[in-house]
Formats: C-alpha cells, structure tokens, sequence
C-alpha cells in the first residue's frame, strides 16, 4: 500500500547505481583523501612511509608550474566567464527579439555545443596561423601587422588571447541556450506592462529582463566558474600536449593539467599522492568561488517570475 | 455489495509536525447497488476514507467490509474495486483503447475478449467512437468517460470516484453527472464518490455521507439530512443559499430570538443557537420578527430579502419570500417562521435539541 | 496592436523605428554569427585545400567546390586508422549508454517513485558529490582499472571495459530523470496500483514511454560526451588502435616532426566533427530541451 516502505525492493533498483557509484566515485573521494596524507607512497610497492598532514600539498606549491597553472586558470575563468556571461545574454536578448529567421540564428549559435574540442582547437590554431591563418589576414585588412598568436616562439600573451577567443567561442552555445529558454518562460504580460508605462528599451532590460533571468544567470555563472576551473582539453585542442606554442612549451598549463602530469608519473613515489594534493586544492579553490559567488548573488537573485 | 467500515480510523504520522488524525472512528454501512455522496468541507477526512476503502491507504484501526469479506489487509488489485481519479489519471501514451484494456491487461484477459469488453464498456459511457485517439486529444468531460470506463472494464464490485467533476465547467459538470448517475443505475454497481460540492451530491446520491474532521456528522438520505439535519454543522453545509443562524434563548418552553418569541419546545432552558432557512420566513403582518430591510432582490418567481439581524445589528440575514409582496429597502418587515424549517441546537455542542 | 497605437500614436514613425531596431539587432546577430560559424568554415575550406593553397598568403578564402581536394580525407586516414578510431567511439558510447540508461531508469525509478527508509539522506549525499571535480576520482579509478588488470598487456575487451565501466551511471542522469518521472502525477501509479501492476511493469509501461524525451536527450548527450572524451582514454588505453577519435586527432598531428599538413589534419578534424554536426542537425530538439531543462532546474 501507499506509505508502506519497500526497502528490499529500493535497494535492488538502486544496486546496479549504487555498486559502480561505490567504485567510482564513492571510493575515490575517501582514498583521494587517504593518498594525500601519505608520505612518499609508492605505488608500485604498495608501501609508504608514515603519514604527514601538509607534506603533500607543499609539493604541489612547490612545483615549478603551480605559480603559472594557478595564474593561467585564474585569468581563463575570470575573462572568459564574465564575456561569455554577457555576450550569451545580449545574443539571446536579440534572438528573442527577432521573429523571422530566428530558427536559422539559433542553429548557428547553437552549432558549438556538439563539437568535438580538440577539432575545433586545431581549426582555432590553424586561424590564428601566423602567415596562412584567417586573423592575420584580417588585421592585414586593417592596416595591421601580422602577429605570431601561436607559432613558434609565440609570447605567453599573444598564446593566451588566442586561447581565451576560442574558450568564449566554445562556452556561448550551452549559455544561450539556457537564457533563450529563461527568456521564453518570462510571461509576456511584464513586457506589455512596461510597454503600456512607456518604458525604455534599455530600462525594460535593466529592471525586468535581467532580474527576471537572474534565477539563470545564477546557475550559468556558477557552472561556468566550476567548468572554466577545470580547463585543459581546450589547451589539448589548440596547442596538443606540450601546452604551449612550440618553443614555450608548458607555459599555458591549468590545475588540471598538473593532476594529469603527476598521474603521469604514476610510479614515482609520492606522485599520487601529489595529483590528490592537487585534485583537492582544485576543489577548494572552486568551492571558495562557489560559495562568494552565492553570497555576492544572494540579494540579487529573484526566484519568482522568471522561468519555472 | 454492501460495504461496511467498523471503527474505521486513520492517523498521518509525521516526523516534523504533529500527528494528523485524518479519519475518526467511523461507521458506516453503504448499503449495495446504492451511488452514495461522501460529503464534506476539504480536510474533512472523506478523500482518506475512499482511499482506504480502495486500499491505497491502510487503515490504522478499524476494519472494511465488502459484504462478508473483511478485505482490510487485502491489497487493492484484490478488492475488485474501480477508482476514478479527479485529474483522471489517463496514461498519456496510450489510446483511449489501450487505456481502457490496461486493467485486463493485468488480468491476463486474452486479447480479443479485452478489445469486445472494452468497446461494450465504451460503448456504455458514450465514448464508443473515440477508440483510437489520446488523452490530449480529448476534451475534460470524454476524459472523464475514458477514466471511467477503465475504473468499469473489470468489472468491480465497487466503484470509487474521487471529486470526479471538480475539472470540468460548469454546464459539463451538470450532463456528466447526469451521465455518473445513468451508469451507476445501468451497471447496479455500488459506487461511492467523493465531492465537496453539495449541490452535486444531493443531485445524484441515494444517500450522503456528511463528514467533518474525520467524524461522521449524519448520513441520509439528501433531503431527509436537509430536512432533518443532526447538527449544526449538517445544518450550516447543505442548502444554498445557506441556513441563517441567529443566537437565542429558551426560556419557560419558548424560543425567544432577541424579544421576539418565535416558536415553543420542550427543551430545557438554555442558550441555543436558532437556524432558519431561506425559505422559512412568511411576511406577516403579525409576525414576531420585526427587521429593517436592507437590500431586495427580486429575481423572476423569488424575492431575496437581506436584513439586519434583529440581535446583532452588524449581522445580516436572508430569506426568500414570494415576489407578490412589494418590498422596498430602507422599510421594516415583520415576519414569522415555518416550524418545520427552523430548527434549533445547543449552543455549546452543536447538537439539534 | 491597439496598444501600441495608443501609446505611441505616430504609427509611421513608430513602424521606422523598428525598422532600424531590426536591422540593428540583424547586424548584431550577423557578426556573431559569423564568430561562431567562422572556425567551421576555415576547417572545411582548409579541408579541401591542395598543399599549394593551404600556403599561400594570404590565403585563399573560397574554394570553388568543382577544385575540392578530396584526397586529403583519404591521406588523413593514413596517417591515422580513423574508421578504426570511429568503430572504437562508437562501441564505447553504445555500451556506456545503455549501461548507464539501465542504472539510472531503475535508480531514478527508486528516488522518484519508492518510499524507503534513508532515502533522502542516500539523494542529497549522491547531488552533494556532483559539485566535486571529477580528476579526484580519475585518480583512483585509474588505480582501480589497473588493479582490475585491464592495462597491463592490454587486450581489446580490456580498453573497452576500462572505458565504459566507470562511466555506466551518472548521478546527474539520476537527478535529471528524476525530475521527470516526478512530473507524472501519482495519481497514474494509484491508477495502475488499484489494476495490480507492478512496479516494474508500470516502471517499463507507463514511466518510461512517458520519460522518453528525457531518456532520449541523456542517450544523445552521453554519446556526444564520448564522441568528446580525450582524458580518460588516453590514461587507460595502451595501444594506438584501442584510442578513440579525440586521442586518433590529437596524437595524429602531434607525433610528425617538422612541418603540419593542415589541409590532411583540418580533414581529419572534419571527419570528427561532421556526424556530430549531423546529429546535432537531426536531434536539435532533444538536445535543446535537455539543455535548457537541465540548466533551468539546476
């Protein structure tokens, strides 16, 4: 009957869930936090010489490329988040706004979603191609030098401007569709109403459409700080392993890529435990970010009105 | 088949808040091949009465009869029982056929007898030619013939019918109701249907369950409760528009209402309240109940006269009397009272004296 | 419309106005569209360009299609065995996705729909763990297929088990089906109670053909995010031949010394992103409706 509680049967719907779940997550959130207060354990062996509190997380600062990982994923999330926030809204506000060809437009900005990120990096790279590439050329238009974005000897900046563009270009697509569907959810009643206040274009964005897609902006924000935080495929796709343009090797590496490189080192003792330390200084600094963003936001979001 | 609930109680545990008691110890016998209302304000228990009776819920004292058989442990696909729901509850994937045949289904019916069962019971509720379509592309009240015929398609000894027209408009509700009753009567099930609305109770029911905070107030026939009603409260929920009520007082074997003596008993002295329908009062020349008129309305063969409570001068009272009499607002009437429509109950317990 | 005139009165002016709002707002939606739509056109044109085209600067930038270079396909599947790379995807996707949509319909199934004891407690703890980045489970998952003895001396069946096995459930799958099983009203599960269905066959009857749309877009968004995986098959597979198509692309063009054949590498890049564009293009509205929902409920 209704209230009756059906325990046995629960579990057995959950076992398949629950059995990997236990493997593959469960499991590794508590052997990631054993790892990184092991000293010196050594894979292989299975051994490892007592424990230690902070030795682990010493050896991720104290790599030589913590300082640009840490300031290569600040500067990807703190650029790219805030563009992409605004150039995702104001499209969305535009195609909301549009009736004919709306349909033809949302394909097109919508078309990034499904790519494959280390294509469409390679097809990045190839733009920003100093003597064949798109964008030079296009500064050629203008009147403007050719710049060497990510070949050989390119500087950390010039390689950086060109990853940022296409990290925006690839992050528009999940955003606008988020807005466009916040935006369609908004009763059109407000819009009549403000319309009959002869209210401004500009003010009717400000005071209604924005508060009333905060619910949305919100989350978006929130996802892309946690999602840009983790940046490395993207590094992959445009400039494959070595991280870098050719001759500046390593010189955009992100947190992640540092977990990947001492996973790499696997057998050397200590190096698990340091790709844990590293994991987790990653997870703090998110939290940390998540947790301001929550409270800088909590005043300013308005969950009623907009959207479901 | 008769069912028959003994004792039948029903408490909501909750860790957070306190228990709820949704449903007490009631008795009741329905007695079969009978369309019974189950009558109450919401909250009142009725919805977890006809839950438990289906066997969704379980009881947590008290037994249920179908006839003889206590089914009170039985699971509901045992009880032989059809349940209508008020969204209906159609499965929107499936025909209407399909719909219809789920239950069989179940049964193991084999399929071409489920399809002529089926159409038959289609056939019954006047949805016969809407066989292939799906819910969406069906109105509220063809709905609400689908759900019904899916409760009927197996046969049940029981039909249940929880607030089956609350959805649908106004002119709907009277034909589908109309149509409930048509059913009920060619099928002979015992069928019990839950409703707020007292009107579409009395309009339909052989009998009425009139039920408040879980306790039964009085079953009945519908005129015989609004004729004769128990209490206070069955006085006060049938009738529309409603029963006036005005504090009074017996004194030495007579009914007073402020001054005005209106009527005699043999209860004890006591303060009481009186209850007057509508259609009680008689403008008299004579009449004890003096009052100033504040409003009239006069709508073809009735005219609504709303007063000032002569006890209470920040009370109104209603009554309707025949359009011959020429009343203005602004004027006092004098009125007496029909003794087979006031009825009189304790002040402190509600009951009828 | 009578708002309008109401409110504005001069209906000429009015109607210019527009106008020039329109145009204002198609001009902006035309540079951006020309941002995003950019890098796929210089793949392609890249993709049919002969060697002397690709340098030639400044560059040619439209290509006749009767001039199409389509050898370069040929010459990318040379380099690297990207039909064998192709296979791989998607036998890796079809396993993890079925897995995974058998999981989570019978997990979802059980948060949506069962009353059991800890049931609460079990759903905010999984919702908790997806705030957590996922390489600190790649560590450990990677110790685990090893000691599992899928990496040493690796076989087929070991690459592809160690591919799909951690990736057969997902807890966002669970929330997000949940939800939608939610919206069914009880009422349906009372309804086929009373007419003695059991819970999986109004799991598999009712449940799931109602949920379709939703199993659909997790099925669409699981496969792409195969299609996608560069991390994770790179750690666990050992020979060239077991990789999928993002390692086939990268390592592809990163192993020649000297001087890139963009025309060969922008074709192999082609060959990976064109079935995605073409399902993207046929499930539009499932993917779109998974998104949107997904990032509306959070």
């Amino acid at each position: 009957m209704l209230e009756d509680k059906s325990n046995v049967k629960a579990w057995f719907y959950l076992g398949p869930a629950l059995f990997l779940l236990s493997i593959f997550i469960f499991y590794p959130i508590f052997n990631a936090l054993f790892l990184v207060f092991l000293r010196d354990y050594n894979y292989l062996q299975g051994t490892w010489e007592g424990f230690t509190l902070f030795e682990n997380f010493f050896y991720v600062f104290r790599n030589q490329n913590f300082t640009q990982a840490l300031t290569n994923t600040m500067i990807i999330t703190f650029v790219s988040v805030p563009i992409s926030v605004i150039i995702a809204l104001l499209i969305s506000v535009w195609l909301n706004s549009v009736l004919k060809l709306r349909g033809f437009f949302q394909t097109i900005f919508f078309l990034p979603y499904v790519t494959n990120a280390i294509a469409i990096g390679m097809a990045f790279a190839f733009l920003f191609n100093q003597n064949y590439g798109l964008i030079n050329t296009m500064l050629g238009w203008v009147g403007l030098n050719p710049v060497n974005w990510v070949g050989l000897g390119a500087t950390w900046g010039n390689a950086m401007f060109s990853l940022l563009i296409y990290v925006v270009w690839a992050s528009l697509a999940f955003k606008i569709m988020v807005f466009l569907s916040g935006l369609q959810n908004i009763d059109k009643q407000y819009y009549d109403a403000a319309r009959v206040d002869s209210t401004k274009r500009y003010r009717i964005f400000r005071r209604i459409t924005v508060p009333l897609l905060s619910p949305m902006i919100f989350y978006i924000t929130i996802t892309s700080f946690i999602g840009a935080f983790k940046a490395y495929t993207q590094v992959i796709g445009m400039f494959g392993v070595r991280l870098g343009p050719p001759g500046n090797d390593k010189s955009l590496i992100t947190i992640v890529a540092l977990v990947y490189d001492a996973l790499d080192r696997s057998g050397v003792p200590g190096a698990l435990s340091e790709a844990a330390a590293t994991a987790i200084v990653l997870f703090l600094i998110t939290l940390v970010f998540t947790l301001i963003n929550m409270q800088v936001s909590k005043n300013r979001v308005h969950y009623s009105g907009g959207g479901k | 088949m008769e069912i028959r609930l003994e004792n039948l109680t029903k408490v909501f545990t909750n860790k957070k808040t306190t228990d709820t008691l949704a449903v007490n110890q009631l008795d009741v016998t329905i007695p079969s091949g009978k369309l019974i209302g189950l009558l109450g304000p919401s909250g009142c228990g009725k919805s977890t009465t006809l839950y438990m009776i289906s066997g969704l819920l379980k009881p947590s004292q008290g037994s249920i009869f179908f006839g003889d058989d206590d089914v009170t442990t039985v699971p509901p696909e045992e009880r032989g029982i059809g349940l209508v729901f008020q969204n209906y509850a159609l499965y929107p994937h499936m025909t209407v056929s399909q719909n219809i045949m789920f239950p069989l289904e179940n049964l193991k019916v084999p399929k071409e007898e489920a399809l002529e069962r089926a159409q038959k019971i289609a056939d019954l509720v006047g949805i016969g030619e809407l066989m292939s379509r799906k819910p969406a592309q069906l109105s509220g009240g063809q709905q609400q013939r689908v759900a019904i015929a899916r409760a009927l398609v197996k046969e049940p000894r029981v039909l249940l019918l929880d607030e089956p027209l609350s959805n649908l408009d106004a002119r709907l509700r009277i034909q589908t109701r109309e149509e409930i009753r048509r059913i009920q009567r060619e099928t002979g099930i015992t069928t019990i249907f839950v409703t707020h609305d007292q009107e579409e109770a009395m309009s339909i029911s052989d009998e009425i369950i009139l039920m408040d905070f879980g306790v039964k107030q009085q079953m009945g026939a519908p005129q015989n409760v609004y004729d004769e009603p128990e209490n206070l409260f069955a006085a006060k929920f049938l009738g529309t528009p409603p029963i006036n009520l005005f504090d009074g007082k017996i004194t030495a074997k007579k009914i007073k209402l402020g001054t005005a003596v209106i009527g005699s008993t043999k209860a004890a002295p006591n303060d009481i309240v009186i209850g007057i329908r509508p259609e009680g009062f008689v403008v008299e020349e004579e009449g004890p109940i003096v009052a100033d008129v504040e409003f009239v309305e006069t709508i073809g063969r009735d005219t609504t006269l709303i007063m000032i409570d002569p006890t209470d001068a920040t009370k109104r009272f209603r009554a309707i009397v025949d359009s011959d009499y020429r009343i203005e607002a602004g004027h006092q009437v004098q009125l007496s009272v029909k003794p087979h429509k006031m009825y009189i109950f304790d002040h402190e317990t509600g009951e009828r004296l | 419309m009578v708002l309008d005139s109401v409110v504005y009165g001069d209906e000429k002016q009015n109607r210019r106005k527009a106008r020039i709002r329109f145009s204002l707002v198609l001009t902006m939606l035309i540079i951006f569209g020309l941002f995003v739509v950019i890098p796929f056109y210089w793949m392609m044109l890249t993709a049919f360009k002969t060697e002397a085209q690709v340098l030639t600067a400044p560059p040619i930038l439209w290509l006749n299609p009767l001039n199409w270079q389509f050898s370069n396909f040929a010459t990318a599947m040379d380099t690297a065995p990207f039909l064998r790379y192709m296979g791989n995807t998607v036998l890796v996707s079809s396993i993890s996705t079925v897995g995974t949509i058998f999981t989570t319909v019978f997990a979802a199934f059980a948060f949506a729909r069962l009353n059991f004891n800890g049931r609460d407690f079990l759903f905010m703890i999984l919702i908790s763990t997806m705030m957590i980045p996922g390489e600190i489970f790649v560590i450990t998952n990677f110790l685990t297929v090893v000691e599992l003895g899928w990496i040493q001396n690796q076989t087929y069946m070991n690459a592809i088990l160690a591919m799909t096995l951690p990736f057969m459930t997902s807890i966002f799958y669970i929330f997000f089906l949940r939800q939608s099983f939610r919206q069914i009203p009880d009422e349906l599960y009372y309804a086929a109670k009373v007419d003695g269905t059991t819970d999986l066959k109004y799991l598999f009857k009712i449940m799931v053909p109602i949920a379709l749309p939703t199993i659909i877009t997790i099925t669409i968004l699981n496969a792409m995010g195969t299609w996608n995986a560069y991390i994770w098959p790179r750690l666990v597979t050992q020979q060239q031949e077991f990789r999928l198509v993002s390692n086939g692309l990268r390592d592809a063009f990163s192993n020649i010394a000297g001087r890139i054949l963009y025309n060969e590498q922008m074709a192999a890049a082609l060959l990976v992103t064109f079935p995605l564009l073409v399902v993207f293009l046929l499930l539009k509205k499932y993917i779109i409706r998974g998104v949107s929902r997904s990032g509306i409920k959070g």
